[in-house]
């Protein structure tokens, strides 16, 4: 089971939309992964421990180093597959290499 | 005419008879469904927008049950009138979404979105559906005091204009905040960013008086991380609990019950609030499926939620250093009637900050901290607008002493909503009011055109930069 940490602004709408679209995509590609969304302003450095995977919906400044591997989700949010298609891809492939 | 007048009565009455939660169940699913979204996802949309103010109304009247008397004591022992309870964004955007005009205001400016694209006014295609309600609850307002659609509408259009405009004109900007490159569409059509023009006249203040203070900007993502969970939704509702029951003298019981429930009550607002997020979903994604099938072959920017800039940690600092400025302003403002509480954390006013100071972090509390009491005042002003919405909708509960009022101390768009009051007193006809609207209407108009103009010498700098980079 892959864990991953979307996250956005008020930890309500878009970081949602990003996990309800991961999950549902990445279950039909035949992976098992978790998504949680959560406010920007609420990650820690302790947090970001337990997951495996971080979905950011743009460049995001946490004030610590990042050590597990970030992909930018924002495509997802536009509403049109073929823009969101590059993202599901990315994660596919490092889901891969983490199995 | 009166025949289909009647008609529609004799259909839509029995539906509106219902109550908020039943109607709005039923109008949206059967929305979703002809917008041709799969019928299990358009009724699963319409559920969940009628548990979220089903449940929003229980957790507004646990709030002001535990609040209300603990703020009336609050005045009695400090002699500072603060008597509403500030519900924060959530409860006020469930309740917007329990009014069918809701939907109706959603149309129009789809429409209108659809026509600027076409006539190449605009490059955004808005697919934020959800912050309608930041449009529809300032129509609603010039409602409730005309009584006028027409009017209403004619509001909502002309700052549903300037929305879909002030996105064009962010957005390279944006790629500059987030380091993203020109191909990136992502922009805004939020509300918050209509306070752009006015803190455009601070800064360009900044820029002629004080631009050494910019040296002294200090590292916010640092300052962010030490304040850790001590700045999270449940331990702001402990503080406030503690401070209201402690200064309202409640003894010692009773204050931790008021800090824990009003901890509870923030976060489920919030978790209430991804609900009804999640039941417009499907109605979103069938807008713009149509809009993209519609407007084939143009490629343009996408108008998204406001949080894709939530990366910048300017925002979350200066969001956690103006909540206790708030709090403070709120007790010596003449004229305010609120205490913070939900709202104290300002999302309706950081990112604009951020958008036009472009992360001078002092700059965006300064500024901030001189336009929070306009959010105040608009916040007092439409306490009994939101209070008596709240009941039409079934979400405020009847057992509460009369007089009390509910709001939203940081609601996106305060300016916005003071034109709204003064747009619709005009209404009755009274010729000062009429010229007080018109005055109102066009001062926000020419300081939008000043903005504009000065954003697009902003972006004519990106542009030249770019070049220079090419070059």
């Amino acid at each position: 089971m892959i864990k991953i940490l979307a996250a956005c602004g008020a930890g309500i709408n878009s970081s949602h939309q990003i996990k309800a679209a991961i999950e549902s995509e990445m279950r039909n590609r035949g992976y098992n992964v978790q998504v949680d969304a959560v406010m920007v302003k609420d990650i820690t450095e302790e947090m970001m421990k337990n997951y495996d995977i971080f979905t950011p919906i743009s460049n995001t400044d946490v004030g610590f180093e990042i050590t597990i591997p970030v992909v930018e989700a924002g495509p997802i949010l536009y509403r049109i597959p073929a823009m969101a298609e590059p993202v599901f891809n990315e994660l596919e492939s490092i889901i891969k290499k983490l199995q | 005419m009166n025949t289909i007048i009647d008609l529609f009565n004799s259909i839509f009455q029995p539906i509106i008879d219902l109550g908020a939660a039943p109607m709005m169940f039923i109008v949206l699913s059967v929305f979703g469904i002809l917008l041709k979204v799969k019928p299990s996802k358009a009724i699963e949309g319409g559920l969940k927008l009628a548990i979220a103010l089903t449940g929003i109304g229980a957790i507004i009247d646990m709030l002001t049950g535990a609040f209300s008397q603990a703020l009336q004591d609050f005045v009695k022992s400090t002699g500072i009138e603060l008597t509403i309870t500030d519900v924060g964004w959530a409860p006020l955007a469930t309740i917007t979404w329990g009014s069918p005009y809701t939907l109706f205001f959603l149309g129009v400016m789809v429409i209108v979105n659809i026509v600027m694209i076409v006539l190449k006014k605009t490059n955004t295609l808005d697919v934020d559906i959800f912050n309608i309600w930041h449009l529809s609850i300032t129509g609603l307002l010039v409602m409730y005091y005309s009584d006028s659609l027409l009017l209403a509408t004619a509001l909502i259009v002309l700052i549903g204009v300037l929305k879909i405009i002030n996105s064009d004109l962010m957005k390279p900007t944006f790629n500059d905040l987030l380091n993203a490159p020109k191909s990136n569409p992502m922009t805004s059509t939020h509300m918050n960013y209509m306070l752009n023009p006015i803190i455009m006249v601070f800064d360009k203040i900044f820029d002629k008086f004080f631009p050494w203070l910019d040296k002294y900007d200090f590292d916010a993502a640092k300052l962010n991380n030490k304040i850790g969970f001590w700045g999270s939704k449940f331990a702001i509702g402990v503080y406030l609990g503690l401070f209201i029951g402690l200064l309202s003298g409640q003894g010692l019981k009773a204050t931790f019950a008021l800090a824990f429930t009003a901890a509870v009550c923030l976060e489920l607002f919030s978790l209430i609030g991804s609900w009804f997020i999640a039941s417009v979903e499907p109605i979103s994604q069938g807008i713009t499926n149509m809009a993209t099938k519609y407007l084939k072959g143009r490629t343009f920017n996408i108008g998204l939620d406001w949080p894709f800039i939530a990366g910048r940690a300017e925002m979350w600092a200066a969001a956690n250093i103006l909540a206790p400025i708030l709090l403070l302003e709120a007790l010596i403002l003449p004229g305010n009637g609120i205490l913070p509480l939900g709202g104290i954390i300002a999302m309706g006013l950081t990112p604009a900050l951020l958008v036009v100071t472009r992360g001078k972090i002092l700059r965006m509390i300064i500024i901030g901290a001189l336009i929070l009491p306009v959010f105040l005042i608009s916040g007092t002003m439409i306490a009994p607008f939101v209070t008596k919405t709240a009941e039409l909708v079934g979400a405020f509960p009847s057992g509460v002493e009369a007089g009390t009022l509910i709001t939203h101390s940081t609601l996106e768009g305060p300016l916005e909503k003071i034109l709204a009051v003064l747009v619709g007193q005009a209404s009755t006809g009274q010729i000062e009011f009429i010229i007080y609207a018109l005055i109102a209407v066009v001062v926000y108009v020419a300081l939008f055109i000043w903005y504009a103009k000065e954003m697009k010498k902003r972006n004519a700098e990106y542009e030249a930069a770019e070049q220079n980079k090419v070059a």
